[in-house]
């Protein structure tokens, strides 16, 4: 009997997993045709004119974890403004992770992504409300070092030299700095000598820390992470055209609980208050 | 597909299961002999990384074993090597994570042990590491199954303090659980799901060896010890 | 052969302080439960640290504060049998035996072990697991397991007290031939007065944490010159009493003056006499005799008890006698009887 127990015990386990399997696939299987302007949720709080808000309500912001700084303050600034009813819940990570989490039932209300793919992905399964996306901000690549580093490490191609033993970039199938950092090495020809070097992180700001503490000689990061880390240095930039254009789409999600008041914190962020935040912190907007 | 993962993690966890053994059994046999301040102070700094999460763990490993930690120097000084991100890196954050599960198990189970045992075994003449090895480890047997199998689980599952110090990279430090995290990050829950089914086959070969080894003394068990 | 400890050990709730001398006999250690009996055997063996003292076997100093000798447990080559046997339950009888054997060939240690095993009377139960035996054979498995290591001393903790009554007897009779042919002293720990009276040549009262007599068993019996020495022996009848003059003694719970046939050199402070000595009496004749108040009548399995009361809102006293006896008396006689030379006269607490 002893025995038996945890042979059961797993064979639940199987059958739940291959269960998710099979109930993940309706919801690829959904129509695509994405709504030309979306109807307004049945529950909706009609956005108020004043700009704030008499009831209290939650809003869930996935964002990538590049905007945690900015988003920070936007909320505060937020909430001057619309009132302190709104309660914003901030939910930071690698963009491949939200995503994924998103596809998995998470509550969030608004996606803010580091890269489009992610948001193309979401697109595609019909969980984005097409219709609110705004590509919003752009943001540079660039090669960091730690700050007292006296490596002579100056451009990208110095990474294919002895001088680096280990360069942290963010996972490049799910973390999209890291997809442009391959891409930039890919466009250089030495990708094959970077990725053995490669230590790879699941959002950007490991591999901040990484390149900080000292324990990876260089990273990739974006130029606003640089800007924020007082611990390392830009030494580098990407070239022009060695990668995708890193743009940040933001968009209300179809199962937005909430779904007014992510309208409204969305207009907010196209405000010129709001985008010169952006800007301070090193983002360009995207014309 | 990559199976370097599944060697990793099985290393891994069987050389961390091996050290918390080791040094959970001589940190548990010695504790029970302190006093009671000084036995809740060591108590206290051996549980910590059990309730610490595993991502401050981490942190804390990658600040002592860091380029510019005490630990990390040490061993550069020692063996002209890295700690971060080396292939032996997730051994020490498991280890780490693992050993305060085997040592609380066993320092139970030393704290509950029959003393008239070992003092007759005293009396009859028989040293002190006979006694440890042939009498009190004998009769503690569900708890060095129980410490060892927790033990092994947690080295198994570790993820957060790993990635910290280790690093996710592919066939060197990425374990199963590192893979599993990727694998849904890039949206490829299929290879997700496999290294779930993998992870689960370990798991419950490793419970059923351990039971199997642990239950061979029903004949003998007079629930006198634990 | 020879014990001799001086030991001071501070506990909570009592000075435990031990003075025995012994050499080669058996010695008895009565005294209440909590009385200090078992942490004397433990000090001698070394599981437990006295504050002070000496504990010399076998003139090798075990033992000395002074000299800040403390030999750890193993090197004493002491026998402790505990109340619990202690056979390691993970080991086979002759795995525990086989254990503590050192130092010998396999052809030595195996006639060793089988000539201990017939010895005890455990002869094919040797491959048998501690769990799987009675209460008895695990007591002579554990005694057989000291034998085999030769000890200087022997000590037994309430070894009995474990098992049933029906059993005790035949082991008490096993235990009594093998310290008979042990050459070495034992020491026998117990509460019950019967057991440690019938194994023992010599007797020490533990009391409050002192000896509070000590000596051969029939003279301790018989005189046992301590409140606690004399409650310790079995006597029930004790009560607070004083010198009133020549050979007089005022009982005072009992509400009555008695005649002592001599005086000890202390002051007397306590009066006692065995249920068994008071005897019933037809006539006033003969000094210490009493009418008597009949208080309760009790059939023990071989016995009666009669409680007597000497004097109105005294306190009873408690009278035996045989069936036989009852019977030859017919009916209860009017007066019971102190006899003198049997009154236990005690000087100290």
């Amino acid at each position: 009997m002893k025995k038996v127990l945890p042979l059961l015990l797993a064979l639940t386990f199987v059958l739940n997993l291959a269960a998710c399997g099979k109930a993940s696939e309706p919801a690829q299987s959904t129509p695509q045709e994405p709504p030309a302007s979306a109807p307004p949720s049945e529950t909706a709080l009609t956005p108020p004119e004043d700009g704030v808000f008499t009831e209290s309500t939650d809003l869930y912001i996935s964002a990538a974890a590049s905007l945690t700084q900015p988003m920070e303050e936007l909320r505060a600034l937020y909430n001057e403004k619309a009132g302190p009813n709104v309660n914003i819940i901030l939910n930071f990570g690698g963009s491949g992770t939200l995503q994924a989490q998103i596809e998995n039932g998470s509550p969030a209300d608004i996606f803010f992504s580091a890269a489009t793919k992610q948001m193309d992905a979401l697109t595609e399964k019909g969980l984005v409300d097409t219709g609110t996306r705004v590509d919003l901000l752009k943001n540079e690549i660039v090669l960091i070092v730690p700050a007292g580093s006296e490596l002579p490490v100056s451009s990208f191609e110095d990474v294919a030299t002895d001088a680096v033993g280990f360069i942290a970039l963010g996972e490049t199938s799910s973390v999209p700095v890291g997809q442009y950092a391959e891409e930039v090495f890919q466009t250089l020809g030495i990708w094959d000598d970077v990725v053995v070097k490669s230590v790879f992180a699941t959002d950007v700001k490991q591999v901040l820390s990484w390149v900080e503490s000292g324990n990876a000689d260089c990273g990739v990061v974006y130029k606003t992470d640089a800007a924020s880390e007082s611990g390392v240095k830009a030494v580098a930039s990407a070239p022009e055209g060695s990668h995708k254009p890193a743009v940040y789409p933001v968009a209300v999600l179809k199962n937005a609980e909430n779904r007014a008041a992510a309208l409204h914190f969305l207009k907010f962020l196209q405000t010129e208050e709001a985008l010169a935040v952006f800007e301070r912190y090193g983002f360009t907007v995207n014309k | 597909m990559d199976y370097s993962p599944l060697w990793i993690s099985l290393r891994t966890a069987c050389v961390a299961t091996v050290f918390s053994v080791a040094l959970g059994l001589v940190a548990a046999y010695y504790a029970v002999r302190l006093g009671r301040v000084l036995k809740g102070l060591v108590d206290g700094i051996l549980t910590l990384p059990i309730i610490l999460p595993p991502t401050v763990c981490g942190y804390f490993l990658l600040l002592f074993f860091g380029v510019s930690g005490p630990g990390g120097r040490l061993f550069e000084a020692l063996f002209h090597e890295r700690v971060v991100f080396s292939w032996y890196a997730p051994i020490i954050s498991a280890t780490v994570v693992a050993f305060p599960l085997f040592y609380r198990t066993m320092r139970g189970a030393f704290e509950e042990f029959d003393r008239t045992l070992i003092h007759s075994g005293q009396t009859l003449g028989l040293s002190g590491a006979f006694i440890f090895w042939r009498v009190i480890l004998p009769n503690c047997r569900p708890s060095l199954v129980a410490g060892t199998v927790l033990a092994f689980a947690r080295a198994l599952g570790e993820f957060g303090a790993t990635i910290m110090l280790a690093g996710n990279i592919p066939g060197k430090t990425t374990t199963i659980s590192i893979a599993v995290y990727s694998a849904m990050a890039a949206g490829q829950t299929e290879l997700a799901k496999k290294w779930v089914l993998i992870d689960l086959a370990i798991s419950f070969a490793a419970m059923l060896i351990m039971n199997f080894a642990g239950g061979g003394a029903r004949r003998r068990d007079t629930g006198v010890a634990r | 052969m020879a014990l001799d400890i001086d030991i001071i050990k501070r506990l909570p709730g009592f000075t435990l302080r031990v003075r025995l001398k012994a050499g080669g006999e058996i010695v008895g250690l009565l005294g209440a439960s909590g009385s200090g009996k078992s942490m004397t055997l433990r000090c001698i063996a070394g599981i437990e640290t006295p504050d002070e003292g000496v504990i010399i076997l076998n003139g090798r100093p075990l033992f000395d504060s002074e000299r800040k000798i403390n030999l750890p447990p193993r090197r004493r080559k002491t026998g402790y049998l505990f109340q619990s046997a202690a056979l390691f339950p993970n080991m086979t009888v002759e795995q525990n035996i086989l254990c503590v054997l050192k130092g010998k060939t396999r052809e030595e240690k195996r006639r060793a072990v089988e000539g201990v095993l017939s010895r005890m009377g455990l002869e094919g139960l040797g491959k048998r697991y501690p769990s799987e035996l009675s209460g008895g054979q695990k007591q002579r498995a554990a005694l057989a397991r000291i034998l085999v290591t030769q000890p200087d001393i022997i000590m037994l903790d309430e070894p009995f007290s474990a098992l049933d009554t029906y059993l005790r007897w035949q082991l008490e009779q096993e235990l009594a031939a093998v310290l008979r042919d042990f050459t070495g002293t034992s020491l026998f720990v117990s509460h019950n007065r019967d057991e440690v009276y019938r194994l023992c040549d010599s007797i020490a009262v533990l009391s409050g944490g002192q000896i509070a007599a000590s000596g051969d068993k029939w003279e301790i019996f018989n005189n046992p010159q301590s409140h606690s020495a004399c409650l310790l022996t079995g006597c029930k009848n004790i009560t607070p009493a004083r010198q009133t003059g020549g050979l007089s003694i005022a009982a005072t719970d009992w509400g009555v003056t008695l005649q002592a046939a001599a005086l000890p050199p202390e002051p007397v402070r306590y009066a006692g006499i065995r249920a068994h000595d008071i005897a019933f009496a037809d006539s006033p004749a003969l000094p210490n005799t009493f009418p008597y108040e009949l208080v309760e009548e009790m059939r023990d399995t071989f016995s009666y008890i009669f409680m007597v009361r000497l004097s109105p809102n005294a306190r009873p006293l408690r009278l035996e006698m045989s069936r036989e006896q009852y019977r030859a008396l017919g009916r209860l006689p009017p007066y019971v009887q102190l006899p003198p030379e049997k009154l236990l006269l005690l000087t100290r607490d």
